[in-house]
């Protein structure tokens, strides 16, 4: 499963850091003539320019130098259910690093607190970021490899409220501002947007060639199709808090409005929450305008707006 | 050593600033003679009369390489000195004192320093997102080998925002922060931004309360303490001193400069909170003469509250740690004690990319001028002005003076 989050691309001189992290250990440059420590790797020191430098296996502990919380995150596919926490760690050996913070609450973290490392596993090819948390938090190490979640089970969501498609006050009070709660989360991976492209014959080379749009794309990688991420509403169950009872038939009588507002990046985890926007009464029966939003997970800005109109007759 | 005052700022030409969405489109080459032949009417010069060249190399969009020898050759002019500078939002300011000192040489007789900075029309095969690609990852590089591709962009660590959140942070946790004293440097700014004709926030004032109510974006960073891109261009001419006789207009000699730069992420600074204006700006002042209570206004590169704050410290107008009793003991505004960034600084003026740092540059002249309309303050004769580029990692200072 591929997502667009950029990855490290280790080159000849970083190899064994990035080696090392997949085999669980962190590994510094120490120079063998000024003894000072280098990060991030390089062929020399960093301090005394010698050559005479050797990789050294550290414990990776530290102290956290400064750290911000992005509430706008750096890129579209930091948003996620957890906080973007960008830090700066002082390793004992006084070097510093760029890294997150996981595992903590903001009110938890203080400059100058003791933090340890946390091996993140980001990646299917085995890459393993450094990441940091609280010295005395539970955790080292995290998979963090995108997965699709389970499928919702046929009888969750809230208790719902039986409203007879007669009854028009009790429709018309349903119509609201508030979106109901968030529904169950769906993986859009390249796998299934492939799948897609294939099915309708839309292939252009943003949504099925990665390392195209890697290069050439405004995304940095694949985007779903705006119509793959509208349908995959079917997939997700939106806990509605009523149901509409005493009907012949019911229809999907199509979209008064359907927009695209941000991409879905492959890899991302999307859900969607809805909102009753309209109910009218027509010649053809009782007519049900649902908002309909998608969003990537942890995104303010819905990347489908889809106001569904349901015709109960 | 040093400078001795004998090239001065003699003429300025800035496009008022507009949005991308709405700015004309045109060549760089096309923005660079425009802008020349604009300074030179203001400075009552002529074509011939300028033998330097300071412009941008990055971002210049008619070519990546040989941009002096082409705008020259577009220009129609012969140079006698050639510099590209890459210096992000120091780029102006590191202009201005190359350009004094290649005069002071004897090289040329007067420099034109330009950067262009409004969108050029899309070629035929051009391909848009490039620039959508490029603003993904602020000034980042994603090439193959870069530190920065491999260290800090699979950490989210990119662009601007969140650098200079954290070198806040760490302020705070070393000296206490208020973040009404922070907000009031965007606030004064904006007052003073009322009296400038072409600020982009004319017409709009604010209050610190607006300020804190505003969107935080990377703690403690609100969208109001962080400046606008806005499309633009600025071009300013240094002459010698002969030349800057011949002026049409009150010349601002260059009596000090000062550069510092060691690193492009502040992660690696020796100390985030000491930043290198302190050095580059002890230059300026050592190299003139002058102290920080002799400037009359001081221009400092705001592209964020947190640069002004951090910049005030460390160029001596107050001790450190005492940044924001400073702010707020004082009235920054052009009608103030203590005139900073007159013209509203970039954060009430607009961004223009690299050339925004040209905005304090032209406002420190246009002061010394007399030339600077309803903002224009009673005496001026000295004035300080500060470059940022990067997160805080590559800073530019300059004194400049009235004869």
């Amino acid at each position: 499963m591929s997502s667009n989050k950029p990855m490290p691309v280790a080159t000849s001189l970083s190899a064994p850091f990035w080696d090392g992290l997949k085999a669980g250990k962190i590994m510094l440059q120490q120079c063998g003539d000024c003894q000072q420590w280098t990060f991030y790797p390089r062929r020399h020191c960093s301090h005394c320019l010698s050559h005479n430098v050797a990789w050294k296996e550290v414990s990776g502990k530290g102290t956290l130098y400064t750290f911000t919380v992005a509430r706008v995150p750096t890129l579209p596919e930091f948003a996620g259910a957890e906080l973007q926490i960008l830090a700066v760690v002082e390793l004992e050996q006084g070097v510093r690093v760029n890294t997150t913070l996981i595992g903590l609450d903001p009110e938890q973290i203080e400059i100058g607190m003791p933090v340890k490392p946390v091996r993140a596993r980001v990646s299917e090819d085995g890459t393993v970021l450094l990441r940091y948390t609280g010295a005395n938090v539970d955790l080292t190490e995290r998979d963090e490899v995108p997965k699709a979640p389970p499928a919702p089970t046929a009888d969750s969501g809230p208790a719902k409220q039986q409203i007879a498609v007669t009854d028009e006050a009790a429709l018309k009070a349903l119509v609201s501002d508030e979106y109901s709660a968030w529904s169950n989360q769906v993986l859009v991976d390249q796998n299934l947007i492939n799948a897609f492209a294939e099915l309708s014959g839309d292939n252009y080379w943003i949504h099925t060639d990665p390392e195209r749009a890697r290069k050439e794309g405004p995304f940095g990688g694949t985007i779903a199709h705006g119509a793959l991420v509208q349908v995959l509403m079917s997939r997700m169950q939106v806990p509605l808090t009523f149901e509409i009872t005493g009907f012949t038939n019911m229809v999907n009588y199509g979209s008064e409005r359907l927009r695209f507002p941000s991409p879905v990046p492959a890899g991302s985890l999307v859900h969607s929450r809805a909102r009753v926007k309209a109910v009218e009464r027509n010649k053809r029966g009782t007519q049900l305008t649902l908002e309909f939003n998608v969003h990537v997970v942890g995104q303010e800005r819905p990347a489908v707006i889809n106001d569904l109109v349901i015709l109960y007759m | 050593m040093g400078l001795k005052g004998q090239a001065a700022i003699v003429g300025a030409a800035q496009y008022k600033p507009e949005k991308y969405s709405t700015a004309p489109q045109m060549f760089h080459l096309e923005q660079v003679a425009d802008l020349a032949a604009q300074a030179l009417a203001d400075a009552g010069l002529k074509a011939s009369d300028i033998d330097g060249l300071c412009i941008n190399g990055p971002h210049f969009h008619e070519a990546s390489s040989f941009v002096p020898a082409m705008a020259a050759e577009y220009l129609g002019i012969a140079l006698n000195f050639a510099e590209v500078v890459d210096l992000g939002g120091t780029t102006a300011v590191g202009m201005i004192w190359r350009a004094a000192a290649a005069i002071e040489l004897g090289q040329c007789q007067a420099v034109l320093c330009v950067i262009p900075q409004r969108m050029a029309p899309f070629g035929p095969d051009e391909d848009p997102s490039a620039m959508a690609r490029a603003m993904r990852y602020g000034g980042h590089s994603t090439q193959f080998g870069a530190p920065e591709a491999e260290f800090d962009l699979p950490y989210g660590h990119m662009g601007q925002n969140t650098g200079y959140a954290m070198i806040a942070q760490r302020y705070a946790a070393q000296y206490g922060y208020d973040p009404r004293a922070l907000a009031k440097i965007a606030v004064d700014q904006r007052t003073s931004a009322q009296a400038h004709p072409d600020a982009i926030f004319r017409g709009q004032t604010l209050t610190i309360e607006d300020v804190l109510n505003s969107k935080m974006v990377a703690d403690p960073l609100h969208i109001l303490e962080i400046v606008m891109p806005v499309a633009g261009g600025a071009a300013v001419i240094v002459a010698s001193k002969e030349m800057a006789a011949k002026a049409r207009n009150r010349p601002a000699y260059v009596t000090g400069f000062g550069e510092r730069l060691g690193y492009k992420s502040p992660t690696y600074s020796p100390d985030m909170t000491e930043t290198p204006v302190g050095p580059a700006a002890r230059g300026a002042f050592a190299m003139s003469g002058l102290k920080p209570q002799d400037m009359h206004t001081a221009q400092i590169y705001d592209c964020y509250t947190i640069t002004v704050l951090l910049s005030l410290e460390d160029a001596g107008f107050c001790a450190k740690g005492e940044g924001m009793r400073f702010i707020l003991e004082n009235d920054l505004t052009y009608s103030g004690n203590f005139p900073m960034n007159t013209h509203g600084g970039q954060l009430s003026f607009g961004q223009a990319g690299a050339a925004g740092g040209f905005s304090q540059v032209i406002e420190g002249y246009q002061q010394i001028a007399g030339r600077a309309g309803d903002r224009q303050l009673k005496v001026c004769d000295q004035v300080f002005v500060s470059g940022t580029g990067g997160v805080m990692s590559e800073q530019g200072a300059l004194i400049l003076q009235g004869a």
